[in-house]
């Protein structure tokens, strides 16, 4: 739908660029306590620019800690998130790609109704698989490690499944059907022709995975006990004081550093990201 | 004929089977030993003991219980409507053919990344009842402005405030589809001469119906496990527990005060509110939702 | 086509793999040293000093280290860690988590090693050893007491036209001090207050002690909507009915963080407050030079007796159940209760110490002026902590959320409390026949 007159495309233009303001107020916000020395931080009337640009209040954030712990926190928290974000996003993209092959190119008995009850368990809520989840890895002895937040990623996911099942679909039998008659085996026909033509969709895939994992507070609170293992979404806690002294401008400046690589990865994958989820988003 | 049948059917399963594991260690599992968890009284250093339905039946007498589904209804009933609204208004100007799309989209999506707990200090932060931007902005228009989280009155809908920021997501879903629909459909509503909410309610609406339905259900189920903001933002539901959502008293029950069982009886109930109100959705699209004829 | 690269690849994820999958919590031994780990809960000065004591520890001797981990919410963490079977050795908690962990079997008793090694009651100033005592038994040590007092401001005194030395000893007093300490701007927003019963929060569960209630009866019984409490709690929202909820949110929020120097105390806002030993660690370093004074809480005018009634808790270190290495955790325990481990603890977080005993050289060294308050208030005869119950963390949660709905005006004191001690009530028998259950079952 085009809006045609010079007018209604101003006034469209005028409330989409007071949204954006609104929209990207917060994270300006974000970006100037960071770089405010402390005593303009808790102003009233608040200070919108900092009078003096504070660099090393990040040099600062990212040392933080140091003293107190023996150790720097951030870089611990990075590496152990990058840590889970790979494997996890690793082994998201291939179990799934293998599971929803199964359901999308193969026939065979109980395909059908298997494929019903992945999309039922969508609608489990993450409460009630929460507790026997870690009375489980309590047996295992999984508990204080990383396992459990890594693990079970390799062993496929309903939503992904999901999005990557309705993809397959659509390409084309002749060039699966043209392999299989060359004496292709079903791996070799998943290896060299749906994986190749599948990019758009995987990379959904990988980068939703990415996201969450970057992003994920629960599972680590839970699992993870020893402070030097924790993630970086876990640590910003750790910046908000145990009695209330919490130093605002280096919160946000190590919070800006946290949401900085994945608005740079969104950046560059944009349309992929958005490609993907027009494919499959679609098909309610 | 057959050996090829029977080929596929082993590969089938082969490839399934990581989904097999899955499916029966993390979810099917689970999913019985939390029924089985509800109907005890579980302590994890103790063993589970059965005590039929004594913790429904507390639940039911829990007034905690319901102030805590109560404000998560609130919290989900208006984060929903609101945040999808918001999204499709976007979807739609931003669908108008105005210039710098990608860059418009970008903003809006932002905020859709940010970590659950960066995000909660920096609204903390924002909505302070004394120096807080919001406030003081507020102030500058002469609106009288609540403590936001320290007014028991106004924590929720702060919190509805912020989800709105993050519907991002839902926007490019929106946005995705609007792009699909046949551009032949509006130019058959131009030529009957539809004003611009016509050809919305009847051309784009009915177009866009599933995704609308899907982005809905989505959004019930996401908004009635609302955890980490609050946690974050609002510890212990304060003030007066005006912002105690259902899935901090069922983590407060379960990892707090050791009552798994609990826990696991309140999980339950989530469960099957969140079947129904799926059920009870897909039952009114039904009626309203068209798929694509084509 | 890039052959080399996928190998790199897969080398890689496995390696990754082989990381995730083996990293853990660090391992006991090295270096011939049993290692044991510690989770305490203090940063800054206060971690610091339980740090010097730890280093003097592995150092005197070499058979046992200590790896202390600063843990933010110790309490929660210890919990999850023991139901998932994975323990720290020694674990640094409050004592008001004592009862709910000892209860749920989640801290090891300690009688036999106590016994064996002569440690004993008569060590003690006697309300600090009882905090660590359940059910008969004892589930940990103090590790820094605490008792409160109430904190002045003298300049605020003296402009007020009151005598900075003279402190207000009764709750009528206090109430009339308060009214004069209150100053109120041009366009009518509070701009200092004389008193808060809400700051700084810490125990606003408490209040009923004051006033001769309790809240519960020691055994089976919820007694939150006691006479004596419904009156404290009265008391309390005399405040908030008296200068305005709405104007009171307003200058509540505009307090700074607890350590800086925008602390309403220290920052003159609030003229008079109840506070810990600590708070003049808190006074030297966000507000050096502030003028201060320490009392007794004041008592009722009519009830002259409870001017005995003094809140106590402490920091406690115990032996969670499942810990690898409870021998050497427990020497470890007994180092930091040693008279110079504790002087040298509480020294450090300039507060008093729980032993009987106290060496001219720490009396004479403290910089806190009035330690002698908070020495004689905890050697007080009608002591009182939290109830040691284990539905405590529930309760707790509960008042919190009791005195909002009082302070607030959204249900008068006697209405909220009885719902509170229904709700309680009904939460403690539970409690009760579970307890007796796994008695039985024993």
């Amino acid at each position: 739908m085009q809006a045609k007159r010079p007018l209604s495309r101003a006034i469209i233009h005028l409330i989409l660029i007071a949204g954006s303001l609104v929209f990207l107020f917060p994270l300006f916000w974000m970006i100037s306590t960071s770089l405010k020395p402390v005593e303009e931080t808790m102003l009233s009337p608040p200070r919108w620019i900092p009078s003096v640009w504070r660099f090393d209040n990040y040099a600062r954030a990212v040392s933080y800690g140091r003293d107190v712990l023996g150790y720097i926190p951030f870089y611990e928290y990075g590496k152990n998130t990058i840590l889970l974000c790979v494997l996890v996003v690793t082994g998201t993209v291939l179990s799934n790609a293998l599971i929803a092959y199964g359901f999308a190119r193969l026939q065979w008995p109980g395909r059908n109704l298997l494929f019903g009850v992945t999309l039922a368990t969508m609608m489990i809520p993450f409460p009630v698989l929460m507790v026997p989840m870690f009375v489980l890895f309590r047996h295992l002895g999984w508990v204080g490690t990383f396992r459990p937040l890594w693990i079970p990623a390799w062993f496929g996911s309903a939503f992904n499944i999901f999005l990557l099942r309705q993809f397959f679909l659509t390409i084309p039998r002749e060039l699966s059907d043209a392999a299989v008659v060359d004496g292709c085996s079903e791996l070799q026909v998943f290896r060299h022709i749906i994986i190749p033509l599948s990019r758009p969709a995987l990379a959904v895939v990988a980068l939703f995975s990415f996201l969450y994992t970057w992003n994920d507070f629960l599972g680590p609170l839970i699992y993870l006990s020893d402070q030097r293992m924790f993630t970086l979404s876990l640590g910003l806690q750790f910046y908000q004081s145990q009695h209330g002294g919490t130093e605002w401008h280096l919160l946000m400046a190590a919070a800006t550093i946290v949401v900085l690589p994945i608005i740079v990865l969104f950046f560059f994958t944009q349309r992929t990201f958005i490609q993907g989820i027009a494919l499959t988003g679609i098909k309610g | 004929m057959k050996r090829l049948e029977r080929r596929q059917a082993r590969a089938g399963l082969g490839f399934v089977s990581p989904w097999l594991l899955g499916l029966g260690l993390f979810m099917l599992y689970p999913v019985a030993a939390s029924l089985y968890y509800s109907f005890c009284e579980y302590s994890v250093l103790d063993r589970a003991h059965p005590v039929g339905l004594a913790n429904y039946a507390d639940l039911l007498r829990d007034e905690l219980f319901w102030k805590s589904l109560g404000n998560t209804l609130f919290y989900a009933g208006l984060s929903v409507p609101l945040g999808l609204g918001l999204a499709l208004g976007l979807a739609l100007l931003l669908n108008s053919g105005v210039r710098g799309l990608t860059i418009y989209r970008t903003i809006f999506f932002l905020p859709a990344l940010v970590p659950m707990v960066a995000l909660a200090v920096l609204w903390l932060w924002i909505f302070n009842g004394e120096y807080g931007v919001l406030n003081v902005f507020l102030a500058r228009l002469h609106i009288p402005a609540p403590g936001w989280l320290t007014d028991p009155a106004w924590s929720k809908p702060a919190l509805v405030l912020l989800s709105m920021w993050g519907t991002g997501q839902a926007m490019v879903i929106f946005l995705a589809s609007l792009q699909d629909v046949p551009v032949h459909l509006y130019e058959a509503a131009d030529l009957d001469g539809a004003s611009w909410w016509h050809k919305i309610r009847h051309v784009t609406l009915p177009m866009i119906s599933p995704v609308l339905l899907f982005n809905g259900i989505m959004g019930i189920i996401g908004s009635l496990q609302f955890f980490a903001v609050p946690y974050i933002m609002t510890p212990n539901g304060q003030p007066a527990r005006s912002a105690y959502f259902y899935a901090m008293y069922l983590y407060d029950n379960a990892f707090l005060y050791l009552k798994m069982g609990y826990a696991s009886a309140m999980a339950w109930i989530l469960f099957v509110l969140i079947l129904a109100l799926t059920l009870l959705s897909l039952r009114l699209a039904g009626r309203y939702v068209h798929y694509e004829a084509g | 086509m890039y052959r080399p690269l996928r190998y790199i690849g897969l080398a890689l994820v496995g390696f990754l793999m082989y990381v995730g999958f083996t990293r853990s919590p660090a391992a006991p031994t090295r270096d011939g040293r049993v290692h044991i780990s510690y989770w305490e809960k203090w940063t800054g000065f206060e971690g610091e000093a339980m740090r010097a004591v730890v280093d003097e520890f592995n150092r005197s001797q070499d058979r046992i280290h200590v790896d202390m981990l600063i843990i933010s919410e110790v309490d929660r963490k210890l919990l999850l860690a023991t139901a998932g079977g994975v323990p720290p050795d020694v674990v640094g908690l409050w004592s008001t988590n004592l009862a709910s962990f000892a209860d749920r079997q989640v801290l090891l008793p300690l009688d036999d090693r106590l016994r064996r090694f002569g440690i004993s009651r008569k060590d003690y100033i006697p309300a600090y050893w009882d905090l660590c005592e359940y059910k008969g038994h004892m589930y940990g040590l103090p590790t820094t007491p605490a008792s409160l007092a109430l904190h002045w401001n003298k300049a605020l005194f003296r402009e007020a036209g009151l005598d900075p030395e003279r402190p207000p000893r009764t709750l009528e007093e206090l109430d009339t001090y308060a009214e004069r300490l209150t100053k109120k701007d041009d366009s009518g927003r509070i701009v200092q207050m004389g008193f808060m019963p809400s700051e700084p929060g810490w125990w606003n569960w408490s209040w009923g002690y004051y006033f001769g209630g309790a809240l519960w009866n020691g055994r089976d019984t919820i007694t939150a909507d006691s006479p004596e409490n419904v009156r404290a709690y009265e008391w309390v929202r005399s405040y908030s009915r008296k200068y305005g909820v709405g104007s009171l949110q307003l200058f509540q929020s505009g307090f700074g963080n607890f350590s800086s120097p925008q602390n309403a105390f220290l920052s003159g806002k609030v003229a008079m407050e109840l506070q810990g030993v600590w708070m003049g660690n808190f006074i030297d370093k966000y507000a050096p030079g502030m003028e201060w004074g320490a009392a007794p809480f004041p008592y009722p005018a009519e009830n002259p007796e409870l001017a005995q009634v003094a809140y106590v808790e402490e920091d406690v270190i115990s032996i969670p159940v499942g810990a690898r290495h409870p021998d050497e955790a427990f020497e470890f325990i007994r180092f930091v209760n040693s008279q110079r481990g504790m002087e040298l603890l509480c020294m450090g977080q300039r507060k008093h110490t729980p032993l009987a005993r106290v060496s001219r050289r720490f009396l004479e060294t403290h910089p806190n002026p009035y330690l002698q308050v908070f020495i004689d208030v905890a050697k007080r005869s009608r002591p009182f902590s939290a109830p040691k119950t284990p539905i405590w963390s529930e309760y707790a949660n509960e008042m919190n959320a009791t005195f909002d709905e009082i302070w607030l005006g959204r249900s008068s004191a006697k209405e909220a409390l009885a719902k509170v001690g229904q709700r309680m009530q009904s939460r403690l028998d539970r409690s009760l026949a579970s307890q007796a259950r796994r008695e039985r079952g024993r």
